[in-house]
């Protein structure tokens, strides 16, 4: 990660060498440092795998001469609300004003190919899925640190790289906390609501690992008699963390009323990783959750994969062939693959339709819930199956309050390696310079656009609302 | 205080100088701290003031007012004094400077002066390793320190990343392999990312642990005592430690490797046993469709829910995107992409309902072409779709009745539809046919387990009740009856709970618990299950283990009588884990666990005999780094102590060419991510070779002209391999295969067929013979027909990611990125392969122009003299750089018409920057000699769009095989000077890189410089003079064996700094 050292050093006490030990998770605990005031702003990060074809973001609209633009992939924009969606997209036909169809963005900085795993959310080449690849904290692990919450980042999973076992359980996720660390996610919804919601449904469960916390919090405080300086505070260290996380469940049993009002109710064919559960059903109650632990306070930022080359969509209606994700994503083995894609969107569509509405109905402040809520579906590796990833077409829903000015357009950048195009490491900085952290520049640089000796630093200073 | 400062004009200070030039100056310990005073404000007067006075303030610093500032300020800038008179930044290099005494004296006021908080900030990144050449080299070694009495103090260790690894793979019974040379071995060093196709795929389990004790990425050591435990490590270590609880109080882990938790939890796993048995019996279709029909008789069928049909409709023949229509789908491989419990079910029901034998034709009357109009498909008789038809009714009956959730029944007849439609029924059928598919009838249970199934089920059966649902009424009554019959309390609950708390203390802990922790423990344990049920509550005590410090820090403690200085002797088990893991990664061997126990780690000769031992094992294979491994199916694995291997790993840093970001269109041959992953795996070798041999090491790190280039490490299998291939190129390179047709083939298949390519043929038919010697000899030759002796032994073959290859890597496995003889100029299709290796090659000499090396020390773009002038600095010549000033932004500005080093000694070499880059500068520059991807150049191609000649054509190569863009260029300028190593006939200016070399080689300061670094890496701290005759015993040993690092490492485990220990100091 790329950032002006000068100011880090001047936002840092540690220095840069501290700050890279600096290990995961700290800043779940770091609540009462971060000055943002008001409600949170909520992210929601849906990762898609397979790509999104470009064709498929057109607008069926489109004037000849912006359909020739958008086919030249030169830059230009529209205004959805004078525009129809494509067919997969309908579903958020009344959205339209909190909508942005945002074409030209490169994932080339974290790759094409099957997968990206951390990548695409790190703004760096993972390789496959190796540690050392993980350079540095992920865009929504960042973004977790400017609005915490008592889980910080909460990361929930439907992948499964094609020809492997479905997951179920807590399982190892995609997104990093840190250099070289990976996270853990829920890979079934009944796991996450009993991970998320376990104070209010498994109380017996809540109060002991408390009881487990403070009989942690004795041993250790016995081990501190007769120590002196530093090997004190090597044990001392352990006691003060002990008692925040204390402090820290104990803040999330205050919220047990708000959890409870906003708790979801499962559908007992999620029991034991949800073998029976089909795919749409997953997703709503996925989408359930998400809602509900945005809602009630325990996170402010989710990513959500939603599928991945491996994850089963035979349980979906219109795959009358029974094929994967991957076969389509191959194309010519089968009739109708674009048709799968569209229809596989569409359900993707339904998903952020009812997140939408869902927050919509939450009420915050003079507005709702979702006035402060971001919602990103992305493909993981850009535009196809294996590349391109010189373009990564995305659907973005943001809220009235959202310090992103993009709602209500179609947006297409200036196309890789020319002048004025825009990478991913570009749009996550500009998510984090709107939202408060001042960053210089988020994520690898593209070497196309070095060795060309074009300016690809910072973030999308339009975008940012005045 | 500071009277003199404010009253002193700065005309006065050559004056002061001479004052105090002639003053005594006592040993800092001596002065009084009035004299102290007087004495300090002289030196600042001396050699500060003139700089940073009233009149002149360099950097906004005027020390003048100290008086007057504010107490905070002052605060900071007493840090700011203490830091660069400690690190040697002031007074600048061509100034005045004090002597080490008078620094010494300054540094003493300046500490009494501190605070506690800055002054603990300083000392805790005086503790930081890249600090650690601020101890004066000459002094250290000058011997007039070597009586001071060495010791380390009392200290707990953070574990590393890679302890952690091995103590959570023994707590999750991960025991990892890799065929290493034919043979399975278990390894260290495995944390579940292995990635093969072929072999091991990981442990998917293992992946779920999250590894919060990582080092950083810095090169040099990197693993020290310093660092404390955070919140971050507890918040990560919350979640490692309910998988780790959830492995370890499994049934199966408890049956296999816990006794004592197995026999506590033995009356809730019969119980489950039984249970199970009961659910296993009822979920039999057959039995419980019998039972229920043996308890309701004729009752049954009108107790049964009403079947509610799915209407799905069969799909039609199979489609294509562009044909229309194709054949039928015939690979029954494919059946593995379906939900594997419905496909089960979909095979029994066809094979218990299926009536005729089982074939089915297709009615070819009514064959349909694709739109080329070919005919594809034609549908299956009526009477076979008839039949279909009824088994699938049947089939849905069962299911309905069964309580399948209506999602996977109507997968399932879906799935059968598109079968029928779509796939080659008749294979299908074969299939199932020859499969054991048929619904198998369970055994009935002991008569009493009968009779309470028959109880139950008879008391929960309602109108309607799909058998799913009165198996789960069952098992929840069956359950409430165990739980309300469970006793917590009594002497053998105590009993067990005991034994079950010292089992596990034991294998997290390897050890007993004392008696009042295990009097707690227990009481935990009870509490846990008090609200919990069972093996829940012992979940939650293994977690507790888990999260304790203890299993975070390793314990380092003196034990016994204080010796005449205050030191105590390490306790025998403490040294055990310390000799360990100075080693290896993991907990004591056996060997030496005995030893400790046995009282026989008392004196240096026992600790000289355990590390001797461990030394010399090599029984045991650990993978020197996964990254590396899982790259591109690398070997990555040493049988050497690891911790020995990898400090050389860690002091050169040539691991980290993974981490900089390189583009391929830049390495022009393939893909450099792969690519760079065998270059260093091949360092690794190079390493490994040296440390074996163990012959003037650093000499032979530093200047070797022999290294592994595509290689095993195993000569005669290289050598075999490579003689293969010219045997095929002279046996077949006079004749006409050109134009051979297959026939022509058969006088020359017995020859084929020694030879491994042509072995993998399919069949070994001639044709298949014949596309394979097609495919081949072009290759070959590339290879030979230059008059080389030897060719580079990679797999011609399609698909060597299955096949091997001819020769295949440390563990069995293809060996792949034979692009990496680019990076050593080296074309891998022409060049004379050298299969006798390590071996020689051109324009290299030691590590230091290792490909592997010079890339870890390069931006994304260029080279980086900077950093690779700076690692010779601080690494062979024990310097000091200053921290770059916050004022500077370092950024070389571009100048299309310039190599990089001008570009720099425009930059650099402005005055503010050269004081800190003539230090760094001057040496980096020779390796200018090679590019950022470590290939030897003379010239260095500008690479601009505005020098741009040509573009890369795939298809044009230049001489080491790679296509690259063709810019402008200019001479390289390698030329350096060495300064620093205290020796006259060394230091001076360089010729190149290959001068600058030679002479570092011959330092005794960089011999002494390895040395340290070994210190801080073995020691886990930084030197103190205290610690130079521990450093100068080492530097002895070295140089008494003919330079042999074994030696080194046990005069530095025997020294007293790492045996004795003092309590540690109050802050």
């Amino acid at each position: 990660m790329l950032i002006n050292r000068r100011e880090l050093i001047r936002s840092t006490a540690l220095g840069s060498t501290s700050l890279a030990l600096t290990p995961s998770f700290n800043h779940l605990m770091a609540e009462d440092a971060i000055p943002n005031e008001g409600p949170p702003h909520r992210f929601i990060f849906i990762r898609k795998s397979n790509g999104n074809l470009t064709k498929q973001f057109s607008l069926p609209s489109f004037s000849s001469e912006e359909l020739k633009k958008h086919e030249e992939k030169e830059a230009f924009e529209v205004d959805l609300a004078k525009h129809e969606l494509p067919e997969w997209l309908t579903g958020l036909n009344d959205f339209k004003e909190h909508m942005t169809i945002l074409h030209g963005i490169s994932m080339s900085v974290s790759g094409g190919g099957h997968y990206s795993y951390s990548g695409c959310m790190g703004a760096y080449k993972a390789g496959r899925d190796i540690l050392n690849n993980i350079k540095w904290a992920t865009i929504d692990f960042e973004l977790s640190k400017l609005f915490p919450s008592p889980f910080g980042h909460v990361e929930m999973s439907l992948a499964v790289p094609h020809g492997r076992d479905h997951r179920t359980g807590i399982v190892s996720g995609y997104s990093a906390p840190a250099a070289k660390q990976r996270n853990y996610c829920y890979a079934d919804p009944m796991t996450a609501y009993q991970e998320l919601f376990k104070s209010v449904i498994n109380a017996d469960e809540a109060s002991t690992d408390n009881s487990l916390l403070d009989y942690l919090h004795d041993q250790e405080l016995s081990r501190l008699s007769g120590l002196n300086g530093i090997e004190r505070r090597k044990i001392s260290n352990q006691v003060d963390s002990l008692q925040s996380i204390r402090e820290r469940t104990a803040k999330v049993a205050s919220l047990n009323q708000v959890i409870r009002k906003h708790l979801p109710i499962m559908d007992p064919v999620h029991e034991n990783g949800g073998p029976d559960a089909t795919l749409p059903q997953k997703h709503a109650a996925f989408t359930d959750v998400i809602v509900a632990a945005l809602a009630s306070g325990l996170t402010n930022v989710v990513t959500y994969t939603i599928d991945d080359l491996g994850t089963d969509i035979t349980s979906l209606p219109e795959n009358e062939q029974k094929t994967s994700i991957h076969q389509i994503g191959h194309g010519g083995q089968i009739a109708g693959a674009e048709k799968m894609r569209n229809a596989i969107k569409t359900h993707h569509m339904k998903q952020i339709k009812t997140l939408v509405t869902q927050l919509q109905s939450i009420p915050e402040g003079s507005g709702s819930i979702f006035d402060n809520t971001t919602i990103i579906y992305m493909p993981e590796t850009g535009a196809g199956h294996h590349s391109p990833d010189t373009e990564a077409p995305m659907v973005i829903m943001t809220g009235a309050n959202s310090k992103i000015d993009i709602a209500g357009r179609y947006i297409r950048l200036p196309f890789h390696g020319t002048k004025g195009h825009k990478t991913l490491s570009n749009w996550y900085t500009t998510l984090l310079n709107a939202y408060g952290n001042p960053i210089e520049h988020y994520g690898d640089l593209d070497l196309t656009m070095q060795q060309r000796r074009l300016d690809q630093m910072g973030s999308i200073d339009r975008f940012i609302s005045a | 205080m500071l009277v003199f400062l404010l009253c002193i004009p700065c005309t006065w200070q050559r004056c002061c100088c001479a004052v105090a030039k002639d003053v005594e100056v006592d040993t800092p310990s001596n002065v009084e701290s009035i004299q102290l005073e007087d004495r300090a404000g002289t030196l600042l007067n001396t050699f500060c003031i003139s700089c940073h006075g009233e009149e002149v303030q360099e950097a906004g610093i005027n020390l003048s007012n100290l008086l007057t500032i504010d107490e905070v300020k002052r605060q900071g800038l007493f840090e700011r004094i203490r830091e660069v008179v400690t690190l040697r930044e002031m007074p600048p290099e061509q100034e005045e400077h004090p002597t080490n005494t008078e620094r010494e004296l300054l540094i003493q006021w300046l500490d009494q002066k501190l605070d506690g908080q800055f002054a603990k900030a300083l000392s805790e990144k005086l503790k930081r390793f890249e600090y650690g050449n601020i101890i004066d080299h000459d002094e250290l070694f000058s011997g007039k320190h070597a009586t001071q009495a060495a010791y380390t103090e009392d200290r707990r260790w953070l574990i590393s990343e890679f302890i952690f690894n091995e103590k959570i793979n023994s707590l999750l019974n991960y025991e990892p392999t890799r065929t290493i040379y034919g043979k399975p071995y278990t390894v260290h060093g495995d944390s579940g990312v292995h990635w093969s196709p072929k072999t091991e795929r990981g442990n998917k389990y293992r992946r779920t642990i999250t590894n919060p004790y990582l080092l950083p990425q810095n090169t040099g050591v990197r693993y020290g005592a310093a660092p404390e435990i955070t919140t971050g490590h507890l918040l990560t270590m919350l979640g490692n430690a309910k998988r780790v609880a959830a492995h370890m109080s499994s049934e199966a882990t408890m049956k296999l490797h816990y006794p004592a938790m197995y026999a506590m939890m033995k009356p809730a796993l019969d119980h489950r046993e039984q249970i199970r048995k009961r659910e296993e019996f009822l979920r039999n279709f057959s039995a419980m469709d019998r039972l229920l029909k043996d308890l309701y008789g004729n009752d049954h069928a009108k107790l049964l829910p009403k079947l509610i049909r799915q209407d799905i409709p069969y799909p039609g023949p199979p489609k294509h995107s562009s044909n229309g229509i194709q054949k039928r789908h015939d690979n029954l491989e494919f059946l593995g992409r379906f939900d594997q419990e419905d496909m089960r079910a979909i095979l029994q029901g066809i094979a218990t309902y299926k009536e005729t034998p089982f074939e089915v034709k297709e009615d070819q009357s009514k064959a349909r072409s694709d739109s080329k109009g070919t005919p594809v498909w034609a549908p299956y008789h009526q009477d076979e779709q008839d039949e279909f038809n009824r088994i699938l009714l049947r089939c849905e009956r069962d299911w309905f009745v069964e309580g399948v959730t209506p999602y996977r029944i109507e997968n399932r007849l879906t799935t059968m539809k598109l079968f029928f439609d779509t796939w080659d029924l008749q294979k299908l059928y074969q299939h199932i046919e020859k499969g054991n598919f048929a619904r198998q009838n369970a055994t009935p249970l002991a008569a009493t387990e009968m009779q309470a199934i028959r109880n139950t089920v008879k008391k929960h059966r309602s109108q309607g009740d799909s058998y799913s649902r009165i198996i789960e009424k069952s098992l929840h009554e069956w359950h409430s009856q165990f739980l309300n019959q469970h006793s917590q309390q009594g002497v053998e609950y105590d009993r067990q709970v005991r034994d079950t708390v010292i089992e596990l203390h034991k294998k997290v802990f390897q050890r007993v618990p004392k008696p009042q922790e295990l009097a707690d423990t227990m009481d935990q344990l009870k509490l846990f299950h008090s609200k919990l049920d069972l093996q829940l509550a012992i979940g939650k005590l293994i977690e507790s283990l888990v999260l304790s410090t203890e299993f975070s820090y390793r314990s380092e403690f003196g034990t016994e009588t204080p010796d005449r200085h205050g030191r105590r002797m390490l306790s025998p088990r403490d040294a055990s884990y310390a000799l360990s893991y100075a080693l290896t990664d993991s907990i004591p061997d056996e060997t030496l666990r005995k030893a400790a126990q046995d009282d026989r780690l008392n004196t240096k000769a026992d600790y000289e005999r355990e590390i001797r031992r461990m030394l010399d094992r090599r029984d045991q294979w650990t993978i020197i780094d996964e990254n590396v491994q899982a790259a591109n199916l690398n070997a990555s694995v040493t049988n050497q102590p690891i911790r020995k291997l990898r400090f050389f790993r860690e002091f050169f840093g040539y691991p980290n060419a993974q981490e900089v970001f390189k583009d391929d269109s830049r390495f022009g041959a393939g893909r450099h991510e792969q690519a760079v992953s065998r270059l260093i795996d091949e360092a690794d070798m190079l390493i490994e070779h040296i440390l074996e041999e163990d012959q003037h090491v650093f000499e032979q790190l530093l200047t070797t002209e022999k290294f592994f280039v595509y290689h095993s490490g195993d000569n005669p299998t290289m050598t075999k391999g490579s003689r293969q291939l010219k045997q095929t190129f002279e046996y077949f390179s006079n004749m006409d295969w050109e134009s051979w047709e297959p026939d022509d083939i058969e006088p020359h298949k017995e020859f084929m067929l020694t030879i491994w390519e042509f072995q993998k043929t399919r069949n070994h038919d001639n044709k298949s013979l014949l596309t394979t010697l097609k495919r081949l000899m072009p290759a070959l030759v590339l290879h030979f027909s230059d008059g080389q002796d030897h060719a580079l032994p990679y797999m011609k073959m399609p698909m060597g990611f299955w096949h091997g290859g001819n020769v295949l890597g440390r563990t069995g496995q293809q060996m792949r990125g034979e692009q990496v003889t680019t990076y050593w100029n080296l074309n891998w299709k022409t060049w004379d392969y050298p299969t006798e290796q390590p071996a020689r090659i051109p324009n290299r000499k030691g590590i230091l122009t290792h490909p592997a090396w010079l890339i870890a020390h390069s931006q994304n773009l260029e080279t980086d003299p900077i950093h690779r002038g700076k690692w010779i600095r601080e690494k062979l010549l024990s310097d000091s750089i200053p921290d770059v000033p916050i004022t500077v932004d370092a950024v070389i500005p571009p100048n299309p018409q310039q190599t990089l080093r001008q570009r720099m000694e425009h930059k650099t070499g402005a005055d503010y920057c050269w004081r800190c880059h003539q230090k760094m500068d001057p040496l980096g520059f020779p390796f200018e000699s090679f590019d950022d991807f470590g290939r030897f150049r003379t010239v260095e191609s500008l690479e601009h769009p505005e020098n741009l000649i040509k573009e890369a054509k795939r298809d044009e190569l230049n001489e080491f095989g790679a296509s690259l863009a063709v810019y402008k260029t200019l001479p390289v300028d390698s030329r350096g000077v060495l300064t620093g190593t205290g020796d006259d006939s060394l230091d001076g200016e360089v010729s190149d890189a290959f001068d600058l070399i030679d002479r570092l080689a011959k330092s005794s300061r960089v011999r002494q410089s390895i040395i340290r670094h070994a210190f801080r890496y073995f020691l886990g701290r930084n030197e103190t003079l205290s610690d130079s005759k521990t450093l100068i015993d080492a530097d002895q040993a070295y140089l008494k064996s003919n330079g042999s690092f074994n030696e080194v490492v046990v005069s530095l485990l025997t020294s007293d700094s790492f045996i004795y220990r003092k309590p540690s100091r109050e802050e």
